[in-house]
C-alpha cells in the first residue's frame, strides 16, 4: 500500500477524507469535475490536495461529447465529486490507510516496526 | 493573439524539468505554430521559432491529459485546459463576471467561469509520457492557495513531524550499532567470533549478518 513520501502530505491525509480518496488507487472511478465534466478512469494516485490522477480515461464534456485519455491529472480545485464504488467498504478502507501511515511513521520504534535482529544489544 | 509575447526560454535555474523541441501549439483549435514546449516548476511555456509565445501559471491549469484518441483529435498530443481568457490582457483565474459572447467557441452559457483549451502536438509522440508526468510533478508544486481546509495543517503544530524524524534517528541509530556488533561476520558465514558472540542463549536463525541488508524490504514506499 502506498503512501505519500512528504511529512506533510501524510499530516495532511490523516486528517482529511482525502484518505478515502487515497484508498481507491487502482480502482476505476468516476470523477465529477467542478466545470461539469466527467472523467471516469482508474485512479493511479491522489495527493493531499486532491490532486488526482487517473489512466485509461472516459472523458466526458459539457456537450456530452466522450474522448478516451491515456492519462488525466486534473487538480484538486476542480474536483466537485470523487464516486466511491458500491463494492468498496469505507470504513475498512479508511483504516487500512490509517495503518500504512502508522507503518511508515512507526518504523524502527520499538514494539511496532520489525527490527532486523530480535535482541538489541546497544541501547 | 494579443497575449503572445517575446520573452527569454526558461533555464535550468528556473527549474526548467522538460523541453521538447518541434511542438505544435493549438489554442481552442486554433494553430499557434511550431516552436520549443518548456516546463518548468514556475510556469509552463511555449516560444516559436522567432521567440515570441506564452506562459501558463500552473493554478491556472485546471486538468492536463495524454490524448491519443485519434478520433477527438486527429495528432496524439498534450491536453491543458486553463481556467483563463487569451486573447486578452491578464488572464485572471476564476472571476465571477460574466463572460463576453463571441470570444470562445460555441459556448454560449459560458458564464461562469473561463476555459482555454490548449493542444501541444510534439512531432515525437514517445515524449508524451515524460511531459504529462513532469506536469503532474510541477502542478504538485502548486497547491492551490485558496483551499481553507489544509489551512492548519503545516505539520508544525501537530508532533507528527518530530515523532517521525526521531522514528527515524532512532531507527538509524540502531542500525549503525547493530553494524558495529556484526563486523567479524563474513557474509553468511559464521566465523569463530561470529558464533561466540551469539553463544549468549539468543541464537537467531534466518535473520541476516548483514546490518541493513533487508531493510528496503521492509516499509512499502
Amino acid at each position: 500500500m502506498e503512501v505519500s513520501h512528504s511529512v506533510k502530505e501524510r499530516t495532511i491525509a490523516e486528517n482529511s477524507l482525502v484518505i478515502l480518496l487515497q484508498g481507491l488507487r487502482g480502482l476505476v472511478t468516476t470523477v465529477d469535475l467542478r466545470d461539469e465534466t466527467v472523467a471516469r478512469g482508474r485512479v493511479d494516485n491522489v495527493d493531499a490536495f486532491m490532486n488526482i490522477r487517473l489512466a485509461e480515461v472516459t472523458y466526458t464534456d459539457r456537450q456530452g461529447q466522450q474522448v478516451q485519455l491515456d492519462d488525466l491529472f486534473v487538480t484538486g480545485r476542480n474536483v466537485r465529486y470523487v464516486h466511491i464504488p458500491d463494492d468498496v467498504d469505507i470504513t475498512t478502507t479508511i483504516e487500512q490507510q490509517l495503518q500504512a501511515i502508522h507503518r511508515v511513521r512507526n518504523f524502527g520504534s520499538e514494539g511496532k516496526g520489525r527490527r532486523e535482529f530480535p535482541t538489541r544489544k546497544y541501547k | 493573439m494579443s497575449f503572445l509575447k517575446s520573452f527569454p526560454p526558461p533555464s535550468p535555474e528556473d527549474g526548467l524539468r522538460q523541453q521538447q523541441p518541434d511542438t505544435e501549439a493549438v489554442l481552442d483549435g486554433k494553430g499557434l505554430g511550431t516552436g520549443t514546449l518548456y516546463i518548468a516548476e514556475s510556469r509552463l511555456s511555449w516560444l516559436d521559432g522567432s521567440g515570441i509565445g506564452f506562459s501558463l501559471d500552473y493554478p491556472t491549469i485546471s486538468l492536463h491529459a495524454v490524448s491519443r484518441d485519434l478520433n477527438a483529435y486527429p495528432q496524439e498530443h498534450l491536453y491543458v485546459m486553463v481556467n483563463a481568457r487569451f486573447g486578452e490582457e491578464e488572464p485572471k483565474e476564476l472571476k465571477e463576471t460574466p463572460v463576453a459572447e463571441g470570444e470562445e467557441d460555441e459556448d454560449s452559457d459560458e458564464d461562469i467561469e473561463p476555459i482555454a483549451e490548449f493542444r501541444f502536438v510534439p512531432s515525437d509522440k514517445s515524449a508524451l509520457e515524460a511531459l504529462f508526468a513532469a506536469m503532474c510533478e510541477c502542478q504538485a508544486l502548486h497547491p492551490d492557495p485558496e483551499d481553507e481546509d489544509s489551512d492548519d495543517y503545516d505539520g508544525e503544530e501537530y508532533d507528527v513531524e518530530a515523532h517521525e524524524g526521531q522514528a527515524t534517528l532512532e531507527r538509524l541509530e540502531g542500525m549503525l550499532a547493530q553494524s558495529v556488533s556484526s563486523q567479524y561476520n563474513m557474509a553468511g558465514v559464521r566465523t569463530e567470533d561470529s558464533i561466540r558472540d551469539y553463544e549468549d542463549g539468543m541464537e537467531i536463525d534466518t535473520t541476516p549478518t548483514v546490518a541493513g541488508q533487508f531493510e528496503d524490504a521492509d516499509v512499502d514506499h
